[in-house]
């Protein structure tokens, strides 16, 4: 057996909190009592949750994050291994049902410091101006209360505090560039390619995506193991846990791990006070606030304000309107798989590394509204095994041989727009979870337009398969993400958050997560995410004590903040085209 | 028994050289990368990665969950959904095992569908349902039927068209949501096994080593070339038809469970 010069690589025996492979929590963490009221408390600290957190502790606010699961030490919880990164996502039970039943979990669901942007295969393309128009445009879903260009701002932000790499020359959309190089060719993005390129497509190649292909400070470069959706141990892709939350540390904010919160309470003059929570031996805190952000994503916020009913609010707080846990979005992502003669060996590289978006938006000449991407993916054995079970049928010895063959199999993802629905929701089951929480129940099914959308999708993605030099393609019905549910929107009859996230209902109650999406595009939801908790936050250190001690709805957007980006990232090195 | 009273008790059940029409040999690894050892480069791994990989090939768990005579039933099956009769004794892949462990430990993927049984519950129905078919298409135990009849009433549950004879069990737990619940099961435990790795040639764990070799399929100096051979299913199997087998889902298409993207 071989070894590493030096000997083998050896368990971390220091008491550092490692945070990558270079990083390290350097700071200690402030502690505050649940008696004492915090400015804000924010509730999940995942994608939104930590750039919030990250925006306010900058800008001298009291904060706390709450979040269910545990402060992930990269180097000694997490593992380069399938079967063995299971903690990483949302295993608690929830029910799923409709017509096209979701699937939860390691699909699309993230637990502990980092949320989903732990496990996210991180492409981050952003929305087109027309995702924020679709209705004016095509009648169908409806129309953001913001546009592409106010959000903008944010993305041009978020892009390098990530940062994302890319091709310097993006086409797509608002055409921009990318500051970091895109990201050598897999074996999949190759066959993207080629097949693109034989058929007169236009693709990108090595990004957009949130992974480092040059060292940034205490960050290294990607390795290209493949493991991406297992968490990165090398500390190359972004995530939350390592981009913002150790400045949010830093400045004073406090992450409180393996805290479940179970309800927040309404006070006088409808006004919240705080959240109830389970702590990790699941004893039961109140932590006080004079304001609550919520960003536990498109099932655990609704499911929270759910539980949170009360007189004056029996449907859920927040939901006067009774669109809460409606317009529940996935996003299309039907696996096309392709054999190949040769090998392909789609473990190596990141699973996210070219993409076409050349078939985004609507087409009139197609018999459906909207459109959908085609991105490469890379799922490692077990996810391969589970879709040939699907897509082929197989077990026994029928699976044995398509596994041995493993290695010439490559994988394209449809990312299909699917439209918001109100049948689609969140409802709180009877059945009840380990603290005695409700529990939520999923209804999914898919509408005509879906429906017309995928076929043409995957026939679309097959036909470059062929192109790329494919023998035999086969397809996994899938969906990808999760948005919506909690609505952003002008009108408070008919969506639960207005243009900054703060609920309709309660003037110091905000959510800001993938559930406010009122649309979803044909992007990977994540950057939108982070870009719309940095506009929140800058509009809260705007509003500054209004929150807290008034029912004043200003509804001025607030001036950008780069300063408040962490250390080093603002305005460095980015093309700018137009 | 000896080796090659074993070897011809179970020739039926090995997969054929189509050059001779004779069984192959079972083997310490098969697949096409003869020599590829993931094992052999745990010292490359990180500390904690190579205790979960050692854990896992070495800790293998009691039987907790099942009793004693639903394990007899459900190894046998488990036997047909990821057979391993090529595989000599020391390279076996304990699957059963981990199936009762998740059981006994709750673990759940994070969802169930609405119409079905928590897991636990779901793998007891469908033992019943496989042995209330046993009983009414043979008059005998599972355990007893012939290695092919075991084979074909399985193949009547991945075909969602299950021989009859537990029509009250698959009315209160849709037939295709079982199958998939084990076949997941049983695939979850035998790819995660790094013996897998080596028959399929997946790199395994790689950090903080990396790939350096990411294009056209190239080897890493570590890995090795692919060297294929014909091999013929089983004449006692029906399990591996020479096209996709999907007739059972074209109604309603399960929908992919893993993340990818």
């Amino acid at each position: 057996m071989k070894t590493p010069i030096g000997g083998e690589f050896e368990e971390a025996h220091d008491h550092e909190h490692h945070l990558g492979a270079m990083q390290r929590l350097d700071a200690p963490m402030r502690r505050f009592a649940d008696d004492d009221e915090v400015d804000y408390l924010v509730v999940g600290v995942g994608a939104a949750g930590g750039v919030l957190l990250q925006r306010l502790a900058r800008a001298g606010f009291r904060v706390v994050g709450l979040e269910a699961g545990p402060f992930w030490d990269t180097e000694k919880d997490w593992v380069s291994d399938e079967k063995g990164s299971h903690q990483l996502y949302w295993e608690d039970m929830r029910i799923t049902g409709g017509e096209n039943p979701l699937t939860f979990g390691a699909n699309n669901s993230g637990k502990g410091v980092g949320g989903g942007s732990v496990h996210w295969a991180a492409f981050t393309p952003r929305f087109h101006p027309s995702d924020f128009e679709v209705y004016t445009r095509d009648g169908v879903g409806v129309d953001w209360p913001i546009s592409y260009w106010d959000l903008k701002p944010y993305y041009e932000l978020l892009e390098l505090e990530m940062p994302v790499a890319g091709p310097a020359w993006y086409p797509w959309g608002d055409p921009h560039g990318y500051a970091y190089g895109p990201h050598p060719m897999g074996g999949v993005g190759d066959a993207l390619i080629r097949g693109c390129t034989k058929l007169g497509i236009g693709v990108s190649a090595g990004g957009p995506v949130a992974i480092l292909s040059g060292s940034r400070n205490d960050r290294p470069h990607c390795i290209y193991r493949g493991f991406c959706i297992q968490g990165c141990k090398v500390g190359a892709k972004a995530s939350t846990l390592i981009t913002h939350v150790p400045d949010a540390v830093r400045n004073g904010a406090e992450v409180r791990p393996r805290s479940m919160a179970s309800r927040i309470q309404l006070g006088k003059e409808n006004r919240v006070t705080g959240v109830s929570y389970f702590d990790r031996e699941g004893r039961e805190h109140f932590q006080k606030a004079k304001a609550v952000i919520v960003c536990g994503y498109a099932i655990e916020t609704p499911r929270l304000l759910m539980n949170s009913a009360c007189d004056e609010y029996p449907d859920g707080l927040a939901n006067s309107s009774g669109t809460l846990g409606r317009y529940l979005m996935a996003q299309a992502g039907t696996v096309v798989l392709g054999r190949f003669d040769e090998l392909v060996r789609m473990y190596k590289a990141p699973p996210a590394h070219a993409l076409t978006e050349e078939f985004y938006e609507t087409d009139p000449k197609r018999d459906f509204a909207r459109g959908f991407a085609i991105q490469t993916v890379g799922p490692l054995p077990i996810a391969f095994a589970k879709q040939m079970m699907v897509a082929r049928g197989s077990w026994g010895w029928g699976m044995r041989r398509v596994m041995m063959d493993y290695n010439h199999w490559c994988a394209f993802g449809v990312l299909g727009e699917i439209l918001p629905w109100p049948d689609n929701r969140v409802t709180l089951s009877d059945e009840r979870d380990q603290f005695g929480i409700r529990i939520p129940h999923i209804h999914f099914s898919l509408h005509e337009n879906d429906k017309k959308l995928i076929k043409f999708a995957q026939g679309k993605t097959e036909e470059v398969m062929h192109a790329a030099g494919a023998k035999e393609t086969l397809n996994e019905a899938r969906f990808a993400h999760l948005v919506g549910a909690a609505r952003m929107g002008k009108d408070p009859a008919t969506s639960v958050v207005d243009l900054f996230g703060r609920t309709h209902d309660i003037a110091n109650l905000f959510i800001c997560d993938g559930s406010i999406l009122p649309t979803q595009g044909s992007a990977n939801p994540g950057l939108t995410i982070q870009a719309l908790a940095a506009r929140t936050a800058d509009y809260l250190i705007s509003q500054g004590a209004t929150v807290f001690n008034s029912d004043k709805r200003d509804l001025t957007p607030p001036p950008v903040r780069p300063h408040l980006s962490p250390p080093g990232t603002h305005g460095k090195g980015v093309p700018r085209f137009g | 028994m000896l080796p090659n009273e074993r070897f011809n008790a179970n020739r039926e059940r090995l997969p054929i050289d189509p050059r001779t029409d004779l069984p192959l040999k079972p083997r310490a690894q098969p697949g096409y990368y003869p020599g590829f050892s993931t094992l052999s480069q745990q010292s490359f791994w990180d500390a904690t990665t190579r205790e979960v990989v050692r854990k896992r090939v070495h800790e293998i768990p009691p039987f907790r969950f099942f009793k004693a005579e639903e394990s007899r039933l459900l190894q046998i099956i488990c036997e047909h959904i990821m057979p391993q009769d090529d595989r000599d004794a020391e390279h076996r892949i304990p699957i059963f095992p981990f199936i009762d462990e998740r059981l006994h430990a709750g673990r759940t993927p994070g969802y169930r569908f609405e119409n079905m049984p928590p897991d636990g519950e779901a793998y007891r129905l469908g033992l019943q349902a496989i042995a209330q078919i046993s009983q009414k298409a043979h008059g005998k135990n599972f355990i007893e039927l012939d290695w092919r009849k075991q084979d074909e009433l399985l193949k009547s549950i991945h075909d969602a068209e299950p021989l009859p004879g537990a029509e009250e069990i698959w009315s209160r737990m849709p037939v295709e949501r079982f199958w998939g619940l084990l076949v997941q099961d049983c695939v979850e435990m035998y790819y995660a096994h790094p013996f897998a790795w080596d028959e399929i040639g997946f790199g395994g764990p790689a950090y903080p080593r990396a790939y350096m070799r990411l294009e056209r399929g190239e080897p890493e100096p570590w890995e090795v070339e692919e060297k294929r051979y014909e091999w013929k299913a089983p004449p006692a199997c029906v399990s591996d038809p020479a096209e996709p087998d999907i007739a059972a889902h074209k109604e309603h298409p399960p929908a992919g469970q893993g993340g990818t993207h």
